[in-house]
């Protein structure tokens, strides 16, 4: 991983390192990409993808509309509400 | 030098569901705010998603109508996405395996048929509803709409113009409409579109830089902002007036202008993972079936039933399938009626007058197909006239009723009572010495009045033609 690409996630993640903690990420990824190498040299033309390592389906409900909460008890944790909002940190300039 | 443009778009249509994708919330429009939501949507930590099967029939009735390939083990994965509209700071989408993939649209356009190809059509939550407080400085949200089932249409970039835009919306619009998997109301922003848009000259084979403008949600707006977005890479790649870069734009309809908003993310900027809380949806044989035996007859081949089969013309079967629900009203009544065109008059005429009235959409008609048969059965059985059985059918449209007893109860069944119309008939010639004059001297239309009178004294209850041969019988002998 280039130096660009972890600051680049950095910013996505909200997330501020150090430089020496931004070393460690890139010599991890380093690691990890020779492992990845190995990978992509096994041929896997006809082989089937997996798409969960367990061998289930997820369950599925009817769509039926239900009210089980009312907008008080769900606010009732809310640092704050205005109107029954919630009202947050404004997102736009 | 001649330049092409080149369009591609995403198109988010709302599903037709009761309850939201992953609880069971409504998922109505509207509301008062914060009043759709539970612990689910509003995510807070530990809740666990549970799929709606709805909206994966949904998804997958959408894909054959676009001629898709349906993938029958699809995933939900996770798409990181900070912002107060989707609390828990990822949306559930389908990123690595969509339910559906690799369709076709075909449009008309002005140079005949063209072929529109589908990317992918997934499923994912709608996020919630920002309004920003000028006063307090502060942002209010309202997670009504959040986790609302969406599907996305992604379109290869196969489009030129405004034009072909507006016709690859309709036909979608149309489609699913028809296959009832979204009413599609642009104005309710059930169906928006972000437009991919780039410029290159004429024959080439390299895309240009691409820009994107999100949420349109009216066709107006859109064929005015692909003129101007066209309009500005021309002058930005022949004058270098600007310098293009590949970014997001807000359309403003009110300034006729585009205006960059942010620079366009990446895939990898979503950083997408598998859900670990959603298990794969595996689409069985008999679930596929089931999908499949559900799909309605396409609108052109019903159409062409409609004029080839039944004798109606064009103007009347464009008309009926424009709209499912005329359909459907208009073959439950012929099942009944067994008269292609009346049941079409009757739909055309006095039904969409009544939807007028009430500004109401045809798509918004509810009256039951068996009753509007049964109804045009008692008219043309003789049994109650027409002016009577458009006050039933007003009457339909406010409440589920059998016409004919609905007619006996408000006194509208025809009268047979010839002593009664005898007595109504002498009684008007009496009053009307000069109307009777007149008709023997060849005024037809004084006969007319006569009649008028009397179908008017009688309540609309009168057989019309006998009325109209007792007047006669009754003038002659004056």
């Amino acid at each position: 991983m280039e130096k660009d690409t972890l600051l680049l996630l950095e910013k996505v993640n909200q997330l501020s390192l150090s430089e020496s903690e931004r070393d460690t990420v890139l010599g991890f990824f380093e690691k990890r990409e020779c492992d990845m190498e190995k990978l992509n040299a096994i041929d896997t033309e006809n082989v089937e993808r997996m798409v969960h390592v367990l061998p289930i389906n997820t369950v599925v409900r009817e769509d039926v509309a239900k009210k089980l909460f009312t907008r008080d008890d769900l606010q009732k944790g809310a640092p704050e509400t205005m109107d029954g909002f919630w009202q947050v940190p404004r997102v736009v300039e | 030098m001649k330049f092409e443009t080149v369009i591609g778009l995403e198109v988010h249509v709302e599903m037709a569901t009761k309850s939201k994708i992953f609880c069971s919330c409504s998922a109505e429009f509207g509301g008062e705010q914060n009043d759709h939501v539970c612990p689910a949507c509003c995510g807070m930590p530990g809740m666990l998603p549970i799929v709606n099967k709805k909206v994966v029939d949904l998804g997958m009735t959408a894909g054959m109508m676009l001629n898709c390939h349906i993938n029958r083990t699809t995933t939900f994965d996770k798409k990181s996405y900070y912002y107060p509209d989707l609390p828990a700071a990822y949306q559930t989408t389908q990123w690595f395996a969509p339910v559906a993939v690799n369709g076709t649209v075909e449009i008309e356009t002005a140079n005949g048929k063209k072929s529109v190809r589908i990317k992918q059509i997934h499923m994912e939550e709608d996020a919630g509803k920002l309004v920003h407080d000028d006063w307090t400085g502060t942002s209010l949200v309202d997670f009504n709409r959040t986790s609302v089932p969406l599907i996305e249409i992604v379109s290869q970039p196969d489009l030129s113009s405004a034009e072909e835009v507006v016709a690859y919306l309709e036909r979608l619009r149309s489609l699913l409409r028809f296959a009832k998997v979204s009413d599609c109301r642009m104005e309710q922003g059930s169906m928006r579109c972000d437009v991919n848009l780039s410029v290159r000259p004429e024959g080439s084979d390299k895309l240009g830089v691409r820009t994107e403008m999100k949420n349109m949600n009216s066709l107006s707006a859109i064929v005015r902002a692909i003129e101007y977005e066209t309009a500005r890479h021309i002058d930005a790649i022949e004058n270098g007036t600007e310098e293009l870069v590949q970014e997001t734009r807000r359309w403003d309809d009110v300034k006729g202008k585009s205006f960059a908003m942010r620079s366009k993310e990446t895939a990898g900027d979503y950083r997408y993972f598998p859900d670990p809380n959603i298990m794969p949806v595996v689409i069985d044989d008999a679930w596929y079936d089931a999908i499949k035996a559900s799909l309605p007859e396409f609108p052109e081949v019903k159409k062409a039933r409609y004029t080839t089969e039944l004798g109606l013309g064009d103007y009347d079967a464009d008309i009926l399938t424009g709209s499912r629900a005329l359909c459907d009203c208009f073959e439950g009544a012929l099942a009944v009626c067994g008269n292609a065109k009346e049941a079409a008059n009757w739909l055309i005429s006095d039904c969409m007058n009544v939807l007028n009235k009430k500004q109401l959409t045809a798509d918004q008609l509810t009256i039951d197909g068996k009753a509007l048969g049964e109804l045009i059965v008692l008219v043309s059985d003789g049994k109650v006239g027409r002016g009577n059985a458009k006050k039933i059918l007003e009457a339909m449209f406010e409440q589920e009723l059998s016409p004919a007893k609905y007619a006996e109860e408000n006194g509208f069944i025809v009268s047979n009572d010839t002593g009664l119309i005898e007595k109504t008939v002498r009684e008007a010639i009496a009053a009307d010495q000069k109307a009777v004059a007149d008709f023997k001297g060849g005024k037809e239309k004084a006969l007319m009045a006569l009649f008028g009178k009397c179908m008017k004294q009688l309540k609309g209850n009168c057989d019309p033609q006998l009325l109209r041969t007792m007047l006669i019988d009754e003038i002659n002998k004056a």
